[in-house]
C-alpha cells in the first residue's frame, strides 16, 4: 500500500470563544441565540466614532489559556487591525493580533491510543474579535452582527501531528483543557470552538513540507479525524497518480464523507494589518499575572495526578476519569457520597460509560444520577446486595433512571443475610446431590464451589456470598 | 510615476470605483505626493517598530458587565435595508 | 438686545444679573444664522424648535446657573461629532441623511453642564483639508471676506464663532484642522493633548492624531470649556486617567515664561504674517518673558510624515462607509464587491479617496517598512526633538499658518501646496503635544493672523495662562463687521 510511504503532517488552528458577560471590545451581551442584531451597539455595528475599550476578563481567560498550555506570557503585545471587507465585518477590519501576539511557544502533552504520549507544540495564541454572520437567501444576504465583536483567541499548532489520530487527540485535550479551566464552554455546534486544519503530506524521511490544504471549519472531532484521514488519502493518491496538490481550502461533506473544494488559492490576501491606533499595547504586568495564576481552576493533568493518589487509581482509570470537566465532576459526585473511590471509578468506567457511548450519550445526559450510582455502590458495601444482583439493579436504574433502592423492593432484590434462611437452601442443595457430596466427602474439596453455586442459585443470586460460603462449607464438613 | 495598473490595483484594494478622469487624476497625485514623501529616505531612524502614542496612564480595560444598547431603533434606523431583522445586501455574488 | 457678539463670561455674568435669559439669548444666535448664514455655509443642520426647547428648560433653572459653569452658552458642534437625533455627516455625502443613534462623550459633558447646540457646522469632508472646500454641501466663507475661505477642516466652527451664531464651537484637530482656522478666522483655538479629551463619538480620521477642541474669541472661553469637556472617559481606551485643572482659575497665575523659537521654520512665511509674530516675541518680552532659539531638525519632515500616518489609518478608519449597515448606498451594484466600491467611489469625495488610496498603498503588502512604520520612526523622532527643546523652554512659538485667509479655489489645483498651510500645525499633532492659536494681528488686507504657543503634554493650563497674559497686552481682538450685523 502506498500510504505507507508518506506521512502527513498536520498543523490545527482553534478559534474559542471567551466565556465573558460581553463582548471584546463594547458592553453588548455574549450571549448566543438572541433574536438577530439585538445584542449589538454603535461599537460592534461599526458606527462613526465608536471606540474599542478592552474588556479585562477576556484578557484573563486568554492568560489562563496560555498558563494552561505551558505558553510563554509577553508582558506588552499589541493589538492590530487586518483589513478587508465582507458585510459580516462591520468596521471594515477586525480587531486581532499580528506582529506581537500576547503568547507563544507552548505544547499540549497528548495520549495515543497505543499507551504513548506525544507533546505537540503551540505556535501562539493570540486575541481577537469574531465577525458577524451572513445567511445568504435567494433574495440577498442578510447580515446579523451580534456575534461581531465576541472575545476569541486563536491557538495556532506547530505542524507536529502526523496523522488523524493524534490530530484529533490534540483536538480532545485542548477542549478538555479550556473548558476545564472555565475558558470556553467548547460547543462546538454553536461554533464556540472552531477549527481549521492545515495538512500535506510527503515522503518519509524527507524534510521538505509538502503543499498545504486547509480544511475549513470542521465542527466535530469525529469529522476532523474523518476529514483528515480522507484528505491524507485523497493527497497520496493524488500524488501516486502523478498530479500535482494544489493549494487550495476544502471543507469536510459529512453526508459523502469527503472534502471538497471551497475555493482555489484565490490572490493573496492583503489585510495591511498595523497596529490598532484605538488601543495602546496590551499590558500584562507581574501582579495581574500573579492573579490569574492564583485563580486558575484546576486542569485536567491536575486533577488526573489528584484522582491518582486520593483514589488510588491507575493511570489509566485517572486519565479517562478527566477526560471531561464533567465526567470528572460526575465521578467526584460519586466518590463523596459513596466513600468508595475504587468502586466509583469501577461503576462509572466499566458499566455508565459503556452504557453511555452505546446509547451515544454524554455525562450531562446520564439517566443515572452521582448520588444515585452511589446508593447503589452503599448498598453493595452494605451487604444489602451482591454485585452480581447490583449489576442486575444497574440495568434497571439506566433504563428507567429510578433508584436502586426502588428497584430492589420492587424486585425483591434484597440480599439474603439471614443465616436460617440460607441454612435451608444449603441443606437442600445437599440433599439433592448426594454424588457430589459422597466425593466432596472422599477429598474433593474443590466441589465447595460447585455446592455455592448451586446454593446461590436455590436463592436466586440473592445470598450474602460471604455468609452463604461459610454456610456451605460448615454444612458439608458436619 | 505610478503606472495606470498600479492606480487600479490600489483603487481595487481599497474598494473604490474610479472614472476615467479620476484615474488619471490619482495617477498624477499619487505620484507627486509619493515623490515629496521620499524624503523619509534621508532620516537616520532605529529599528523601533512600534511607536506609542497614547498617554502613559490611559486604562484600555473595562470591567466585564453586560449592558445593552438602549438606541437600538436609532442602530437599526440608518441601515439602507432591513430584513426580519438584518441587514440586507441584494442578492450578489460570492466573493471569496 | 442683540446677541451674537458676547462670550462666555459676559453672557454668565448677565444670566447672573438675570438681564436675560437663555432663550432670549438662543433666539438671538438662531435670528443670526438664519439671517447671516446664507452667505457662510456654515451650518449644515438647525433645529430651531428642538433648540429653544432645550432653551426654556433652562429659563426654568435660573438659579443653578452659578452650578452649571456652560448655563445657557450657545454652541456650534461640527458634523463630525455623534449628538444622539443630530446628522453627522462629517462633510460627507457616504454620510449624508445618517442620523447619529448615540452621542459623543466631549458633547454630552458640555450638554449636561449647560451650553445648548444651536447646531451642526460644515467641515472639510471626513475632515480632510485646510481650506473647508473639500465639503460634500459647499464651501464655507471666510466672515472677514466672503471670497476667502475660513481654513479647515474645521471651518464651519470657525465661521460660526467669529460672525456670531454661535458663542464657542467644537472642532476636531488631526494636523492643525482647529487652529489653523481658528487663526484664519481671528479666534483662539486649542488642539488639546492626545489624551486629553475624548475621542468617542467623533468621526475618526487618523486616529492617533485626532484631538476635539474649542474655538472661542477669548482664552477664557477656551479654558471654560476645557475644564467641563476634558478628563477620563471610559470609553476611549486613549484617554488619560490625568485630573482637569480648573483652567479659568489658573489663569491670573503671574508667571513668565521662556519661548523657543525654531528660526528655520520662518523661512517662507507671509512677510506680514512674519512681522506680526516678532511682534508678538516683543510682547512676551516686555512681560518678562525670554526668547530662545531652538533647534526641531526632524519637524521638516513632518508634512511627509504625517502624510503617511494619516491616510494610512485614514484608508481603515474609512473602509467602514460601504453602503452595507449605514449611509449611502449605490442604486446600482451588481454584486456585493461592486456594492462596495460604488457605494465608495459615488459617495466619496476627491480629496478623501487621495489619501485612502495613499494610505492603502503606504500599508499594502512590501510597502509597509517603507512607508507607515519608517514614518512612525521619524514620528518619534519629530517627538524626540520637542522634548529636546522643552529643557530649554517653555513653549515652542510660532505662527499658526504661513499665510493669512486665501482666495477661495487658490490651492484646489495642487493638494502639495494646500497642505503646506498645516506645515506649523503638523507637528504638534505628530507630537501628542498641546497647541493653542492666539489672534495677534490683521494684515493690510484686513484678515486675522494667529500664533501658536507649542507645550508640553498636559500643560494646557500654561498655554491658557500665557495666551491669557499677552491677551491683556494685546487688547481686545476685533471682530469682522457681519459679525455686528453688517456686512
Amino acid at each position: 500500500m502506498s500510504l505507507e510511504k508518506y506521512e502527513a503532517v498536520i498543523g490545527l488552528e482553534v478559534h474559542a470563544q471567551l466565556m465573558t458577560a460581553s463582548k471584546m471590545f463594547c458592553r453588548c451581551p455574549n450571549q448566543y441565540g438572541a433574536s438577530p442584531n439585538t445584542n449589538v451597539c454603535p461599537i460592534c455595528t461599526g458606527q462613526p466614532g465608536s471606540l474599542p475599550v478592552i474588556n479585562k476578563k477576556a484578557i484573563e481567560l486568554g492568560v489562563r489559556a496560555a498558563i494552561a498550555l505551558q505558553c510563554e506570557i509577553h508582558s506588552e503585545s499589541v493589538f492590530a487591525r487586518k483589513n478587508y471587507f465582507y458585510p459580516d465585518l462591520p468596521k471594515g477590519y477586525q480587531i486581532s493580533q499580528y506582529e506581537r501576539p500576547y503568547s507563544t511557544h507552548g505544547n499540549i502533552v497528548v495520549r495515543l491510543k497505543n499507551g504513548d504520549e506525544k507533546r505537540i507544540g503551540i505556535t501562539r495564541i493570540h486575541f481577537e474579535e469574531d465577525a458577524g454572520k451572513s445567511n445568504h437567501e435567494s433574495y440577498g444576504t442578510l447580515v446579523n452582527l451580534n456575534r461581531a465583536g465576541v472575545p476569541l483567541i486563536e491557538i495556532v499548532s506547530e505542524p507536529d501531528m502526523r496523522n488523524a489520530h493524534e490530530a484529533g487527540q490534540y483536538l480532545r485535550a485542548l477542549h478538555s483543557i479550556l473548558r476545564y479551566a472555565d475558558i470556553c464552554d467548547g460547543n462546538m455546534e454553536e461554533g464556540n470552538f472552531r477549527c481549521d486544519a492545515n495538512i500535506s503530506v510527503r515522503l518519509r524521511g524527507t524534510e521538505k513540507f509538502g503543499t498545504k490544504v486547509e480544511l475549513k471549519n470542521i465542527n466535530s472531532f469525529k469529522f476532523v479525524e474523518k476529514a483528515i484521514e480522507y484528505e491524507i488519502q485523497r493527497q497520496v493518491f493524488a500524488i501516486e497518480n502523478g498530479e500535482k496538490i494544489i493549494q487550495q481550502t476544502r471543507s469536510w461533506n459529512s453526508g459523502k464523507n469527503v472534502t471538497e473544494v471551497m475555493r482555489e488559492k484565490e490572490e493573496a490576501h492583503d489585510y495591511r494589518y498595523f497596529p490598532e491606533p484605538d488601543l495602546p499595547k496590551l499590558t500584562i504586568s507581574v501582579e495581574w499575572l500573579g492573579q490569574i495564576r492564583n485563580e486558575m481552576p484546576e486542569l485536567p493533568s491536575q486533577a488526573s495526578e489528584r484522582f491518582k493518589k486520593a483514589f488510588e487509581l491507575s493511570d489509566y482509570d485517572a486519565a479517562v476519569l478527566t477526560s471531561s470537566k464533567e465526567l470528572a465532576h460526575y465521578f467526584e459526585s460519586v466518590v463523596s457520597h459513596s466513600k468508595n473511590g475504587k468502586a466509583s471509578a469501577n461503576w462509572v468506567m466499566n458499566e455508565l460509560l459503556g452504557r453511555l457511548n452505546a446509547a451515544s450519550k454524554e455525562i450531562e445526559a446520564s439517566p443515572v444520577s452521582a448520588t444515585q450510582i452511589a446508593e447503589l455502590i452503599k448498598k453493595i458495601d452494605s451487604g444489602e446486595i451482591s454485585g452480581k444482583i447490583a449489576k442486575t439493579v444497574f440495568e434497571e436504574m439506566f433504563a428507567t433512571s429510578k433508584d436502586a433502592s426502588v428497584i430492589i423492593k420492587d424486585k425483591g432484590f434484597v440480599q439474603i443475610s439471614d443465616p436460617a434462611a440460607l441454612e435451608n437452601a444449603v441443606r437442600k442443595v445437599i440433599e439433592n446431590n448426594p454424588s457430589q457430596l459422597a466425593e466432596y466427602k472422599a477429598g474433593k474439596v474443590k466441589l465447595l464451589g460447585f455446592f455455592v453455586g448451586q446454593a446461590m442459585k436455590e436463592t436466586q443470586g440473592q445470598a450474602n456470598p460471604a455468609l452463604l460460603n461459610e454456610l456451605v462449607k460448615k454444612l458439608l464438613d458436619t | 510615476m505610478l503606472t495606470r495598473e498600479e492606480v487600479l490595483k490600489i483603487a481595487k484594494l481599497a474598494r473604490l470605483t474610479l472614472t476615467e478622469d479620476e484615474i488619471v487624476f490619482y495617477q498624477k497625485q499619487l505620484t507627486r505626493v509619493l515623490g515629496h514623501i521620499e524624503d523619509l529616505n534621508q532620516v537616520q531612524t532605529s529599528k523601533e517598530a512600534f511607536v506609542q502614542h497614547v498617554p502613559s496612564d490611559a486604562i484600555p480595560f473595562r470591567e466585564d458587565r453586560a449592558q445593552p444598547f438602549p438606541n437600538h431603533e436609532g442602530l437599526m434606523g440608518n441601515a439602507p435595508a432591513v430584513e426580519n431583522g438584518c441587514f440586507l445586501l441584494p442578492t450578489i455574488v460570492e466573493h471569496s | 438686545m442683540e446677541f451674537g457678539t458676547q462670550t462666555i463670561q459676559e453672557l454668565l455674568e448677565g444670566y447672573q444679573a438675570k438681564q436675560f435669559k437663555p432663550s432670549e439669548v438662543i433666539e438671538g444666535y438662531l435670528k443670526n444664522i438664519s439671517e447671516r448664514d446664507e452667505k457662510l455655509n456654515s451650518f449644515l443642520q438647525v433645529r430651531p424648535e428642538e433648540t429653544l426647547a432645550n432653551a426654556k428648560k433652562l429659563d426654568g433653572r435660573m438659579n443653578e446657573v452659578n452650578q452649571l459653569p456652560l448655563f445657557g452658552i450657545p454652541i456650534a458642534i461640527k458634523d463630525n461629532f455623534l449628538v444622539e437625533g443630530w446628522q453627522a455627516t462629517a462633510g460627507s455625502k457616504v454620510l449624508s441623511g445618517y442620523v447619529s443613534p448615540y452621542t459623543a462623550t466631549s458633547v454630552q459633558r458640555l450638554e449636561s453642564m449647560g451650553a445648548v447646540i444651536v447646531g451642526k457646522v460644515n467641515c472639510d469632508e471626513f475632515a480632510m483639508g485646510s481650506s473647508n472646500e473639500n465639503s460634500a454641501f459647499g464651501a464655507v466663507r471666510n466672515p472677514w471676506d466672503l471670497e476667502r475661505v475660513p481654513g479647515g477642516s474645521s471651518g464651519g466652527s470657525s465661521a460660526a464663532v467669529a460672525a456670531g451664531l454661535a458663542t464657542v464651537s467644537l472642532g476636531t484637530d488631526t494636523g492643525g484642522s482647529i487652529r489653523q482656522p481658528a487663526s484664519l478666522c481671528g479666534l483662539v483655538g486649542l488642539k488639546p493633548t492626545y489624551g486629553r479629551v475624548s475621542r468617542y463619538g467623533i468621526v475618526a480620521y487618523a486616529s492617533s492624531l485626532d484631538q476635539v477642541g474649542p474655538f472661542s474669541k477669548t482664552v477664557w472661553d477656551s479654558a471654560r470649556v476645557m475644564e467641563v469637556m476634558a478628563g477620563f472617559d471610559d470609553r476611549d481606551a486613549t484617554s488619560s486617567k490625568r485630573s482637569v485643572p480648573k483652567y479659568t482659575e489658573e489663569l491670573s497665575s503671574k508667571r513668565t515664561f521662556t519661548l523657543g523659537v525654531s528660526r528655520s521654520w520662518l523661512e517662507g512665511v507671509d512677510p506680514e504674517v512674519g512681522k506680526s509674530f516678532e511682534a508678538v516675541l516683543e510682547a512676551f518680552k516686555k512681560m518678562g518673558g525670554k526668547v530662545i532659539d531652538i533647534d526641531l531638525p526632524h519637524t521638516r519632515y513632518s508634512l511627509s510624515t504625517y502624510y503617511l500616518i494619516a491616510p494610512s489609518e485614514a484608508s481603515s478608519n474609512l473602509a467602514r462607509y460601504d453602503g452595507v449597515h449605514y449611509g449611502y448606498r449605490t442604486p446600482s451594484a451588481k454584486s456585493s464587491e461592486d456594492l462596495y466600491s460604488r457605494s465608495r467611489g459615488e459617495g466619496i469625495g476627491r480629496e478623501v479617496k487621495l489619501r485612502i488610496m495613499l494610505g492603502t498603498y503606504a500599508l499594502s503588502a512590501g510597502y509597509y517598512d517603507a512607508f507607515y512604520l519608517k514614518a512612525n520612526q521619524v514620528r518619534r523622532k519629530i517627538q524626540e526633538d520637542f522634548e529636546k527643546a522643552f529643557t530649554q523652554c517653555d513653549f515652542v512659538v510660532s505662527p499658526t499658518s504661513p499665510s493669512t485667509a486665501f482666495k477661495l479655489g487658490e490651492k484646489t489645483d495642487d493638494p502639495l501646496k494646500m497642505y503646506l498651510s498645516d506645515i506649523f500645525t503638523l507637528p504638534v499633532n505628530l507630537a501628542g503635544l498641546p497647541g493653542l492659536s492666539v489672534p495677534c494681528g490683521l494684515d493690510s488686507k484686513n484678515l486675522p493672523i494667529g500664533f501658536q504657543l507649542i507645550g508640553k503634554p498636559f500643560c494646557e493650563s500654561d498655554l491658557f495662562t500665557a495666551a491669557y497674559q499677552y491677551e491683556k497686552v494685546r487688547g481686545e481682538f476685533p471682530l469682522p463687521s457681519i459679525a455686528k450685523g453688517k456686512g
